[in-house]
């Protein structure tokens, strides 16, 4: 029986759900010390005194480190720009300025507390459009002097603050504009969005024989041990990362955080493992949280209302430093029109240096805001024109050999429609329209999105007692990826269940290269290269069992736990009879698999700054929702959420519905509840999760899903990436729902009661004036 | 620091006349602990009084009178009884099932927030509290309890006992209604109580309107219910009340809410309890 | 100072601080990691163990007042019918994701469905609100809930 497509329980649900799956944050060592770090209170400033002896002649404090202690060396993901701790000037609040090791947890904190840390403030920069003006002040005025992780060959587009640029400028935009019949025009600011998984950072490093190991709860512990190898300035195989369940990342645990902190701690207190953990303030504070942005949109129209031209600006905020941000600018380019055709398009996209804590990548990355904006933006066009806003995009909706502003085709645009009608069939447009009452409203919306391609491996190894292991560095962040996809898929190809299939947790010293879990990636790459792995154990398994069975290799088949002579079932063998046997004749049975996807065709010239040049693997999603505003608080509830997505094929239905609903809730949180802003002075204005505000039970409504299957050729059994399209869209038809409840345009993210009940009373107050004219 | 636990009212006006100010009174913690762990207190003795079960009493017959240590989980399941619907929902608005379990409404009134959900509606009920102390008894009016921001008129050695409310009357609605952006688990940023007595016609007889989170301490609006009365509840007496309300409200911008919003939410609310409790006092 | 309590039914005597919470002394005490923080301000729920039967955030709640009670966390789940039957239900459902908020949300409805074995789904996500869950968007525990109703209905 197949197990592809069916409720099978994870294999880690057990664990979690009695207490025994150990966290990162439940590591412990024996000799364990504790570590805090002392960080900037300010957001930009001048370290004029930094004084650690009071910490270290605390008893039962181990170790005090600063930057002086720390190679003199920068690091980071794409960028060199990042050093482990402020040296001279401090750019963002929160940034460790200094690391102490103490006995206790209370003892490391009060020692931090002790550091004697003296701060002359500069001026920050935190506005977005100021600091590209030219006489702003430089958030690194040694610019110049940073090299690109991969060398000074992958140098691209930066200039002073501006941290990359990506420009597409195809021909005919400005002729389109010069001719237009009309033009439409928008600017939409997005606040930052806080991924706030419930389980706070943290890391236990150790240093022993000249090598570090960390243990840390991670989604790209390859990526932390290249990191930690880079701030401690040793080689990457000096760095051993072992990862553990994780709490939840969202993005957030892509790239490194307290692990190179832990590990330096632990050499400068003489090998004894150092843990640090955050309090869920300094997680908020330090958080590479999805990043805020303003992006302006304008499109020339001609006479029948058809869209002949668009320019796209949009500068988001890189914060203090790069991580993965300028990998991630020209994603900009990728969704500019949205799905919809909107003639030659002209694309800039900016980074931005500021005095805040960095940015970094958050499921849909780059995506929610470009939708919010595209679709805000074409609502109001819609309304400009007064026309139906569905049969507005319906009109210009991407169809089967679209071609991008990249050069790449969609061959298979065409099921945008499909999911369309999808939601027509369970909410139809028309009734929508019909049953309208005061203060409800709808929205409805459409994206489409990469599957991450980067690569994965697997060894598959086969136990005498006939179960198997998978050896990955691939990370289950939560989603199900590894606990039922990767297992269900192996399982499904050896012919044996799902519980007898085991997949370790990832360590740097014993699983090959693993691009981590993020943009969807694990079920497909590394179910992929499992895939590949058991197909090489099948051939081993075969050529054992056809001395066994004396048969030929090619006669045999490996199903329902064994090997067995093709039409005569009666004629087999267990696999653990195989695998024990091969054990004691040609050696142990396993096998290797990797995967990467190629990215698709692309036209190198379209744009300058094309670090993300195209989207591999393309999905497609339709949502509609229903919203309901109070009028006298001005709050907003979402009464129906409709989700249609391609999902290439479902392999497990609960991990799939799981991560819509999980991602729309997201969305919602951030269309509508959380709250993360920046005065002016660099600092985040909600510093808890009390004010932060994350979406609970009564805050979202149960999620209609349609999933649409079109099975990718070169995924496992079709699978495509599931877990980011769903956060794509909740903003965009949220605020198209509220913008059509209260009858005006709401432009921001997050949508606050304060804006909409100011906007409802400045109507009524108009409403008013008028008839009393 | 040290702790220790009472198991009689009187060992614990003992204890906290011997310890005066060094002593913190810990009843369900749900305030004292964080604020331990944020270090904004730093008490030399905690005084564990969770543990005494006769201010755990509620008392209908007569006044109505409950005990300290009554948590709001007692009263958003209506321990109190019919009449008093503000107080149950203004409970059943503290946080969480967790908070609502473990808090009490006397660490809700001796904390003194700005936002406590309980205060409007024991003020609208025409609270008085009992304090005692190894120096004697004394009940004041809850309006001269609470006199500012976090400030009450608590003497280092009181212990707070007992709470009494006003009788319920016939034909007469309460409510008490919350500002937040989610469903729950939201420090208000405006709360509004209000409890109106009618005659038989449908006018307003009685009333009563306290608000939270609009000024330094919760309070009634004296303004706002001479407005209500005499009227029906109709919109040119809500506008009226409305108007007094927010002369007698001095809301700040806060990380929760600004001033304009607390504002501008304030008549509209306001009219929806008055059409609640409207409601109410005919069912 | 000593207490004397009863942790998922066994007695134990613990050496506490008179500032020290209850989560503490479970994690760090006694060892038992399966009652996990989120926040340590009472806004998350993952804390959430039952004290005398009442669920509390353990980490806003003093370790001191647990004195003679009757304290039951994750780990002792395994040993009540509907403590199991949650836990089965967590896991075939999906309600389980990161499972790092799981330890808190069986708790707290082992309180809720001891006290009320069949809430609506309303009631449901009321008596939820002070438990987050930040990768599921509650459905699918709230699937687990019903199963477990329907579960235990039909023995
Ligand atoms: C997550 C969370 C959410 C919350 N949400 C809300 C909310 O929505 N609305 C709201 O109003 N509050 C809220 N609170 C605050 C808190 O729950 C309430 O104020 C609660 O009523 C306090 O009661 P307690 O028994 O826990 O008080 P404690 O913390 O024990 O004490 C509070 C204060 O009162 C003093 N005290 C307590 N009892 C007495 C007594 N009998 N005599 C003299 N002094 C005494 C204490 O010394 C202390 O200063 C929330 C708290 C948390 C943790
Ligand atoms: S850790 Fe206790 S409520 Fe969050
Ligand atoms: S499953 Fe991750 S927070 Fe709930």
């Amino acid at each position: 029986m197949s197990v592809i497509g069916e409720r099978v329980p994870r294999s880690d649900g057990r664990a979690k759900a009695s207490g025994d799956a150990e966290y990162g944050v439940d590591h412990a060592e024996p000799g364990m010390i504790w570590g805090a770090l002392v960080r900037s209170p300010v957001s930009s400033g001048r370290i004029t005194r930094l004084d650690t002896a009071p910490a270290l002649a605390m008893p039962g404090v181990h170790a005090v480190v600063t930057a002086a202690d720390a190679p003199d060396t920068r690091a980071g993901w794409v960028l060199r720009d990042q050093r482990l701790f402020a040296a001279d000037r401090v750019l963002y609040e929160g940034q460790p300025v200094a690391a102490v090791a103490a006995d206790t947890l209370e003892l490391a904190r009060e020692a931090a507390a002790a550091v004697v840390l003296e701060i002359e403030p500069l001026p920050a920069v935190v506005d977005l459009d100021a600091a590209l003006r030219p006489d702003a002040p430089l958030v690194h005025p040694d610019w110049e002097s940073y090299v690109p992780a991969l060398g000074p060959d992958a140098d691209y587009p930066r200039h002073g603050n501006l941290a990359a640029e990506s420009v597409s400028d195809p021909p005919g935009v400005d002729d389109a504009f010069a001719r237009a019949h009309r033009v439409v025009t928008d600017e939409f600011v997005v606040q930052r969005q806080y991924q706030a998984y419930i389980e706070p950072k943290s890391a236990v490093g150790t240093y022993r024989d000249g090598r570090y190991t960390v243990h840390t709860a991670h989604q790209f512990p390859y990526n932390v041990r290249d990191r930690v190898s880079q701030f401690l300035d040793v080689r990457p195989s000096a760095v051993r990362i072992v990862g553990h369940t994780i709490g939840g990342g969202f993005g957030a645990k892509l790239d490194a955080a307290l692990e190179p902190y832990a590990a330096l701690l632990s050499k400068a207190a003489r090998g004894r493992a150092v843990k640090l953990v955050n309090t869920r303030t300094e997680d908020l504070l330090t958080c590479p949280s999805r990043e805020g942005a303003i992006t302006r949109v304008r499109s020339a129209l001609d006479e029948d209302g058809t869209i002949i031209a668009r320019e796209l600006e949009v500068i988001a905020d890189n914060g203090a430093y790069s991580g993965e941000m300028p990998w991630l600018a020209s994603i900009a380019l990728h969704c500019a029109r949205g799905v919809y055709q909107a003639g030659p398009t002209r694309v800039t996209a900016r980074l931005v240096y500021t005095n805040t804590a960095p940015t970094g990548a958050f499921r849909g990355v780059n995506g929610t805001y470009l939708y919010h904006a595209v679709e805000r933006h074409m609502d109001h066009i819609a309304a400009e024109l007064g026309v139906d806003r569905r049969e507005y995009r319906l009109r210009h909706l991407f169809d089967d050999g679209e071609e991008l502003l990249n050069g790449q085709v969609l061959t298979d645009a065409g099921i945008l429609r499909e999911g369309f009608d999808a939601i027509e069939a369970a909410a139809p447009w028309a009734k929508l329209e019909a049953e309208r009452r005061p203060y409800r409203g709808v929205g409805i919306a459409a994206a489409w999105w990469l599957t991450n391609p980067m690569p994965g491996t697997a060894v598959v190894k086969l136990h005498e007692d006939g179960t198997a292991a998978v050896i990955t560095a691939a990370t289950d962040n939560g989603s199900g990826a590894v606990s039922m996809g990767v297992t269900q898929i192996v399982a499904e190809r050896l012919g044996i269940p799902p519980s007898d299939v085991f997949v370790t947790l990832p360590d740097t010293d014993v699983a090959g290269f693993d691009a981590g879990s993020q943009g969807s990636r694990t079920t497909r790459i590394v179910g992929k290269a499992s895939q590949i792995a058991a197909d090489e154990v099948i051939t081993k398994l075969k050529d054992v069992a056809a001395g066994l069975l004396e048969a030929a290799a090619d006669d045999l088949e490996v199903a329902d736990g064994t090997v067995r002579v093709k039409g005569a079932p009666g004629t087999s063998v267990p696999i653990a009879v195989v695998a024990a046997t091969a054990t004691n004749t040609v050696g142990p049975i396993q096998g290797t698999g990797s995967f990467v996807t190629p990215f698709p065709d692309f036209n190198p010239g379209c744009a300058t700054g094309l670090m993300l040049p195209s989207f591999p693997t393309p999905t497609y999603h339709v949502h509609l929702a229903e919203v309901e505003v109070d009028p006298v608080t001005g709050t907003v509830q979402v009464l129906r959420y409709l989700v249609a997505q391609e999902v290439g094929a479902v392999i497990s239905p609960d991990g799939t519905y799981g991560q819509v609903m999980g991602g729309v809730t997201q969305g919602i949180g951030y269309a509508l509840h959380e709250s993360l802003r920046i005065g002016e002075d660099g600092r985040y204005r909600e510093r808890t999760l009390e004010s932060y505000r994350l979406p609970l039970a009564g805050d979202v409504p149960r999620v209609e899903f349609f999933p649409l299957e079109h099975p990718d050729p070169d995924g496992p059994h079709g699978a495509k990436g599931v877990g980011e399209g769903p956060i794509l869209l909740p903003a965009a038809v949220i605020a198209n729902a509220v913008g059509d409840a209260i009858g005006r345009p709401l432009n921001n993210i997050p949508i606050t009661p304060e804006e909409v009940l100011a906007a409802l009373q400045t109507a009524e107050l108009r409403n008013v004036e008028e008839h009393m004219r | 620091m040290e702790l220790s636990t009472a198991d009689s009212v009187d060992a614990a006006l003992d204890e906290l006349s011997r310890r005066g100010e060094r002593c913190r009174v810990l009843a369900g913690g749900t305030d004292v602990m964080i604020q331990l762990a944020r270090r904004e207190i730093t008490p030399e003795h905690l005084l564990h009084v969770e543990r005494l079960g006769e201010l755990r009493a509620v008392e209908t017959e007569g006044s109505t009178r409950l005990g300290a240590l009554v948590t709001h989980r007692d009263l958003a399941v209506g321990r109190l009884g019919p009449g008093y619907a503000a107080v149950a929902e203004s409970a059943a608005t503290v946080g969480g099932l967790q908070t609502q379990v473990v808090g009490t409404i006397g660490g809700n009134v001796c904390n003194a927030s700005p936002a406590a959900d309980t205060l409007p509606a024991l003020l609208v009920h025409d609270a008085e509290v009992t304090l005692r102390s190894v120096r004697g008894s004394r009940t004041v009016p809850l309006a001269e309890f609470v006199v500012g921001r976090r400030v009450t008129t608590r003497a280092p050695d009181e212990l707070l006992t007992t709470i009494t409310l006003g009788r319920p009357i016939p034909r007469t609605g309460d409510v008490y209604l919350k500002v937040g952006r989610r469903s729950a688990m939201e420090v208000a940023i405006v709360g509004l109580a209000a409890r109106l007595t009618f005659d038989g016609t449908g006018v307003v007889t009685d009333a009563r309107i306290a608000v939270a989170s609009v000024g330094p301490r919760p309070l009634r609006s004296v303004g706002a219910e001479t407005a209500l009365v005499g009227g029906t509840g109709d919109a040119e007496s809500v506008h009226a009340a409305a108007k007094a309300l927010l002369q007698d409200v001095d809301p700040i911008d806060d990380v929760r809410g600004t001033a304009d919003y607390r504002r501008r939410v304030i008549p509209g609310l306001l009219g929806r309890a008055v059409r609640v409790c409207a409601e109410r006092a005919e069912g | 100072m000593d207490v004397t309590l009863t942790v998922n039914g066994r007695r134990e005597q613990v050496e506490v601080g008179p500032a020290e919470t209850l989560l503490g002394m479970l994690r760090e005490r006694l060892r038992l990691t399966g009652t996990k923080e989120g926040c340590n301000e009472g806004e998350c729920g993952a804390c959430t163990v039952l004290v005398d039967g009442l669920p509390v955030d353990s980490c806003i709640y003093s370790a001191a007042a647990t004195s003679g009670r009757s304290v039951e966390t994750v780990e002792g789940l395994a040993d009540d019918d509907l403590g199991r039957d949650l836990q089965a239900a967590f896991v075939a459902a999906g309600g389980v994701q990161c499972g790092f908020c799981t330890p808190g949300f069986l708790t707290t409805l082992v309180a809720v469905l001891r006290e009320n074995p069949e809430p609506s789904e309303p009631e449901l996500r009321e008596a939820l609100a002070g438990n987050i869950c930040r990768c599921t968007g509650y459905s699918q525990i709230l699937d687990a809930v019903a199963a477990t109703i329907s579960g235990r209905n039909r023995r």
